[in-house]
């Protein structure tokens, strides 16, 4: 058919609820709506600080239909990893834990913790939704920020001058059973890539690009069509990582488009001038062959 | 059963006879031999536990407050720098009502590196709602390991066993091991009042607005409480069963006695030595050990130093800016504010990073206490070469 | 857990005893989704008045006999539109810019045929009164299969011998075999339209006598008169009307045109007339005015001419006939292209001194054609164009209507099917008010798909077994779709006979889809502007704040943020966002 069905591979059941706490346009709510249609009820989710902190809902509230344990800003892999241990112990081994932290808490405050969990090969899925700043303390800037963007501690007069953190490449340096990248544009693959993380053992990282209406500065109902822009422009690969040295672009990468719109749909990168949007084409270019090379090496 | 083995290991076979079932560990001088043994029995099966080599103290307790939430017995041990890495987490442990067991080794902050005992990194965590149990030797580490879990479990809290480097951590003793049947059938498996259960979800941890965070702290404080009294209810049972107990407050040849000495840890042996000595000579000197810092004993304590006219408090931590840290609780414990005596309390500032404490440097207390017209409430110091 | 966690004061610790549904996030909003459905523009375009997106969408649901019926419930005749049609739905599918226009007209073709195998099924019509329809060509097809479907006696009188108008004389039968003609009229009989054929209303029968027999009467006479070039030698033998030419071969006579034949015209008159020429044996050069862009013929059927060895000559008009007594040559005018006429189309002016001589046996003329006004009832009122009506088809006649080549509408198969519900619609409303009935819908432009449709007889009827979620009478643009839901696919050709065999004799040229590739074909349908419950809006709705509702979804205000993410990513263009409390 020549129209996408998507209907028929995301599950109907519902994990979450309405009434939490998210911004409207929110990806990251989405996200962990999707994703807990993949994984269903037999889930513990670990949340360190991050927005979903807020959007999980107040005492005594909860917007999640699996339990769930807010835990310290760098501690998720961490938690996980005795939640883990405690379950099997008590015979609920089938059970799959969940971290859901913010790029903060991944690339940044809990790379630690969560080295050494993909690094002992914990059997945990972390799922690190990716709005590419400190969202919920009010946009500062994090080593997930890519580069240019402006953001609270970044003024456009001096934006962001790193690269964005490659935790893709990281990742898949921990030689870890299964890594994927996945957006909410895509939600049927999104789900796919979340159920065959549910079936791997051993350590399993997903990262969610999500953009943020008022962290990126675009309209709320521009979410989906901005995280399908990031695909299709090149700049959030869809890849899919087995033990690190298995990769392919999965699905099948759209025709490329060009970087400059999906930077000119943002608020943050407003200030940019022609020439940095070409340092980022290029950029966004190279890494692309990196990503296609390592494809052609050890892909199937 | 008898067993000749240093404090460390004192410590591990109080948790595998606790059935631990996680535990989650990093490995830092002198606590190092403790999770090294547990892990020589989790290898050889003589404990069914999952032992989380984890990548620091920070995420050993992230992991056990993980354990811990989804309802197993869980237990860690450090020392000094890395229980001050953990302290982020030890708040988490408590706010959270997740009965943790870890064992410190009293050792010494840097810089300069130092590795021998004193008692600042356990009081430091003084305000993070942690139990804290100080032992004087490797009987009653291995006695206060097992009980630890069982007065944690009891009140939903984390309990801390506080052990001196190398005074006990390395150095061997013989102590006597209770049988695994006994110990079950004081310690049966734990039944969390609250887990992670896919049958029962629930979220722990959420935001709690200024309208009810104060009553969850006034619910922490009232555990602690409750502990003060379970402690002693569960060092009861322990004596029933296993002929020992030692008090959250002990004191010895405290009768009518003039001039108290306040111990904790491994210096409590030493003064002990000296008390006798000084009673053969006739002079009216006991001694009180505090084995429970927190909750503090306060009732227990005004007792025990009721009769005293002068108490003299060893410290071997500093509160920098302030003194003793001991000196000052006891102090504030004897306060009444309405005009009654109390004894004057000398604090003295003693042993860090591991200077020895001999019993020359306790006579040399007890004569200094004595002999001053009175405390003046300063803090005092004693074997520092100025 | 244990009871003190429900027992209303604050646990020990901070464990969740409710869901976050407490919380009524709607209050956040100041826009909310509302489903809307709109028009497709194939709908608008089509005019006929076909529901083209909605029995593209029951075909992609799997529900073929629903479509048919919905097709057939406008369009009496998909079987020959489906072969003769411009379709100008495909001109304004908003798939041509994604990659390339659905091929409705294969599919509606192909549904057409499987119509022709079904046994019509008489409508319980519940109208009564007696309808007399002059002329049985597609316009007084169209009247009469729609007031017999209503329930209203209905006789056609056709001057032929045969029925079937324009459609018998003048497309070939390689455009539209006879048998499927035949076969449509036949079908159309069956719901109770009764023919005579033979009879010249207004010549056998007066006018007077005709109108008194019936209850209302539908004029639909065509245009049967080629207009004349207006130059001289135009009497020469060898000169004749296209539509005389195709009239005479369509009646299965094959005359002598020789070697060499000039057609001027770039209508479909003229491409009929090149192609049948072709077929005769003649080598065959279309002389046009303008060039191929202003060319009003469908693009495919110039096309096929070309592929069939027809000659296009453009920017030339014929001056003059030369000969004696039969043609023996056109002299013809160089033109070039001036200021855009009355029609748009920017007008041919002569370019002076550039005369040249195109050799002829035999030239058709096929410029237009103009109806035959003498025959028309005395009385009736008359524009610049034909013969007045009203946009029912009223005449200055008391319960007389028109439509089709007679009248200003432009003259096509379709927009004589299209005139002909139209007046079907007008007549019907004519009776029950005259019945002393209140009509509703007295405003045609409600039935209107799109502010410049055709009308819909299903809306008149008010029988429309697609539910239209409130509907909004406004086309979806390409803008409004969400092509990332859509991935590309080549447009279905239907399968063409060799050039060789289609110049050797009038088979058909166009083969056709299979049903198969006709269904499969539809799925290529975006479905603008209608719901088709793709659940998209309830998969992305990052407030859950849409759940199913019967046949469509509902928003839950109590939730639903506003965000307008269901409304930007609808495929179709279904759901509108509106400011609250408007």
């Amino acid at each position: 058919m020549s129209q996408l069905r998507i209907a028929d591979r995301v599950p109907e059941r519902e994990l979450l609820s309405s009434g939490h706490l998210a911004c409207p346009g929110c990806a990251a709510s989405l996200a962990m709506r999707l994703v807990l249609k993949a994984l269903g009820p037999n889930t513990v989710v670990v949340l360190p600080a991050c927005c979903w902190s807020v959007i999980a809902g107040p005492w005594p509230q909860s917007s999640l239909g699996v339990p769930l344990y807010h835990t310290a800003f760098e501690t998720g892999a961490a938690t996980a990893s005795g939640i883990r241990a405690a379950l099997d112990l008590r015979g609920d081994a089938d059970v799959t834990v969940m971290v859901w932290a913010g790029d903060g808490g991944t690339f940044d405050i809990g790379l630690q913790a969560l080295s050494g969990a993909a690094e002992r090969n914990e059997n945990i899925l972390y799922c690190c939704y990716d709005n590419e700043a400190y969202m919920n303390t009010g946009i500062q800037r994090s080593s997930a920020t890519p580069w240019g963007a402006w953001t609270t501690t970044t003024p456009a007069a001096h934006p962001e001058s790193s690269p964005k953190k490659d935790m893709l490449a990281i990742m898949a340096a921990h030689r870890i059973p299964y890594l994927a990248t996945a957006t909410v544009a895509y939600p049927d693959d999104l789900v796919e890539k979340a159920r065959r993380a549910s079936r791997a053992r051993g350590f399993r990282f997903l990262h969610i690009l999500s953009p943020c209406p008022p962290g990126w500065k675009h309209a709320d109902d521009e979410t989906i069509e901005l995280a399908r822009m990031a695909v299709q422009s090149r700049v959030f690969p869809l890849v899919e990582v087995e033990g690190g040295t298995t990769w392919r672009l999965s699905p099948e990468p759209p025709e490329a488009q060009p970087v400059a719109p999906y930077l000119l749909r943002q608020g943050r990168f407003r200030h940019l001038t022609e020439q940095s949007m070409e340092h980022i084409q290029s950029e966004v270019d190279r890494r692309w062959e990196w990503i296609v090379r390592q494809c052609a090496n050890g892909g199937r | 059963m008898k067993k000749v083995m240093v404090g460390n290991h004192a410590v591990s076979w109080g948790v595998r006879l606790a059935r631990t079932e996680v535990i989650a560990a990093y490995p830092i001088t002198p606590q190092t031999q403790v999770v090294e043994e547990l892990a020589e029995m989790c290898s050889d099966g003589r404990l069914e536990a999952r032992f989380i080599k984890v990548e620091s103290e920070h995420s050993a307790m992230a992991a056990c407050i993980g354990a811990s939430a989804a309802g197993a017995r869980a237990f860690t041990a450090t020392s000094s720098q890395g229980l001050a890495l953990m302290h982020e987490m030890l708040h988490w442990a408590a706010n959270g009502r997740h009965p943790v067991v870890m064992a410190n080794v009293n050792r010494a902050l840097g810089p300069g590196w130092n590795i021998w005992t004193d008692q600042i990194d356990s009081l430091s965590q003084r305000d993070t709602g942690w139990i804290q149990l100080y032992c004087e030797n490797n009987q009653e580490v291995l006695d206060t390991t097992v009980m630890a879990f069982r007065l944690a479990e009891a009140v939903d809290l984390p309990v801390m066993i506080v052990l001196d480097a190398f005074y006990l951590s390395h150095t061997a003793e013989p102590v006597d091991v209770p049988e695994q049947e006994a110990v079950d059938a004081f310690l049966p498996r734990r039944e969390a009042r609250y887990k992670l259960d896919v049958r029962d979800p629930r979220t722990f941890g959420g935001l709690v607005r200024p309208d009810s965070y104060m009553e969850m702290k006034w619910h922490l404080q009232k555990s602690m409480d409750q502990a003060l009294q379970l402690f002693d209810e569960i060092e009861e049972e322990w004596l029933l069963r296993f002929g020992r107990r030692y008090g959250a407050v002990e004191s010895y040849r405290a009768d009518d006695a003039q001039l108290l000495l306040v111990t904790s840890g491994t210096i409590t042996s030493t003064a002990r030595h000296v008390v006798d000595v000084l009673r053969e000579r006739g002079e009216s000197v006991g001694l009180v050990k505090v084995k429970m810092f927190r909750p503090f004993p306060v009732s227990s304590l005004r007792h025990a130093l009721a009769g005293a006219e002068r108490v003299a408090v060893l410290d071997r931590n500093l509160s920098a800016g302030r003194g003793g840290i001991f000196a000052e609780e006891i102090r504030s414990a004897l306060y009444h504010g309405n005009g009654r005596a109390t004894p004057d309390v000398f604090g003295f500032v003693l042993g860090l990073g591991g200077r020895d404490v001999t019993p020359a440097l306790i006579e040399e207390i007890v004569q200094r206490t004595k002999s001053a017209p009175t405390s003046g409430r300063r803090d005092l110091w004693a074997g520092v070469n100025l | 857990m244990p009871d003190s966690l429900t027992a209303g004061r604050v646990p020990p610790v901070a464990v969740s005893t409710t869901s976050t549904l407490v919380t009524k996030t709607g209050a956040w909003k100041y826009i909310q989704p509302v489903y809307r459905d709109r028009v497709a523009p194939c709908n608008e375009a089509c005019p006929v008045g076909i529901d083209v997106e909605g029995y593209l969408n029951l075909i992609r649901e799997g529900r073929t006999a629903q479509a048919l019926d919905l097709l057939l419930r406008e369009n009496p005749m998909p079987a020959i539109t489906g072969r003769v049609c411009h379709h100008p739905c495909e001109a304004s599918c908003n798939r041509r810019c994604f990659d390339e226009a659905v091929a409705v007209h294969e599919i509606e073709r192909s549904m057409g045929d499987l119509a022709l195998e079904t046994t019509p099924r008489r409508m319980p019509g519940t109208r009564v009164g007696k309808i007399g329809i002059v002329g049985s060509g597609p316009a007084a097809l169209s009247c009469a299969y729609h007031l017999a479907r209503l329930g209203y006696a209905v006789i056609v009188h056709e001057a032929a011998a045969e029925p079937g108008g324009m459609l018998r004389l003048g497309i070939p039968e390689y455009r539209l075999p006879r048998v499927v003609l035949n076969r449509q009229i036949e079908w159309i009989a069956a719901h109770g339209v009764e023919f005579v054929c033979g009879v010249r209303v207004g010549t056998d029968i007066p006018w007077r006598d005709f109108l008194s027999r019936f209850d209302a009467v539908f004029v639909a006479i065509g245009a049967m008169r080629s207009r004349p070039l207006g130059i001289p030698g135009e009497q020469l033998e060898g000169v004749r009307p296209g539509l005389e030419f195709l009239a005479e071969v369509n009646r299965g006579e094959r005359p002598k045109l020789g070697a060499r034949v000039v057609v001027v015209g770039g209508g479909n008159t003229a491409m009929d007339c090149a192609r049948t020429a072709v077929r005769l044996g003649s080598d065959v050069t279309v002389l046009y005015r303008r060039t191929r862009a202003e060319m009003p013929a469908i693009a495919a059927e110039v096309e096929e001419a070309e592929r069939e060895g027809v000659r296009f000559t453009f920017l030339v008009a014929p001056a003059l006939l030369r000969g004696t007594d039969r043609v023996k040559s056109v002299e013809c005018q160089l033109m070039r292209l001036g200021e855009p006429d009355a029609s748009g189309r920017r007008a041919p002016v002569p370019i002076e001194g550039s005369r040249f001589r195109l050799p002829a046996d035999t030239v058709l003329t096929a410029i237009g054609e103009l109806p035959d006004f003498r025959s028309l009832p005395t009385g009736m009122d008359l524009d610049q164009s034909g013969v007045a009506t009203d946009q029912l088809g009223a005449t200055s006649l008391a319960a007389v209507f028109a439509g089709g080549d007679l009248t200003r509408d432009p003259r096509s198969v379709a927009h004589a099917i299209g005139a002909g519900k139209r007046a079907a619609i007008g007549i019907d409303r004519h009776l029950l008010r005259a019945g002393g009935l209140a009509v509703n819908g007295g405003d045609p432009d409600e039935l209107r798909y799109g502010p410049r449709g055709n009308l819909s007889i299903t809306r008149w009827r008010g029988d429309d077994p697609v539910s239209r979620h409130a509907p909004l009478n406004e086309v979806v643009t390409f803008g409004d779709i969400n092509t990332s839901q859509f991935v590309h696919r080549p447009r279905a050709i239907g399968q063409r006979v060799a050039v060789e065999i289609a110049r050797a004799g009038f088979d058909e040229v166009n083969v056709g889809l299979s049903q198969d590739e006709a269904y499969e074909e539809a799925g290529r349908c975006f479905n603008c502007a209608v719901c088709n419950r793709c659940d998209l809006c309830l998969i992305l709705c990052p407030d859950i704040a849409i759940t199913r509702d019967g046949d469509g979804y509902a928003v839950n205000l109590d939730y639903c943020k506003g965000c307008g993410v269901c409304a930007a990513e609808c495929p179709r263009g279904a759901i509108t966002m509106t400011k609250v409390g408007e």
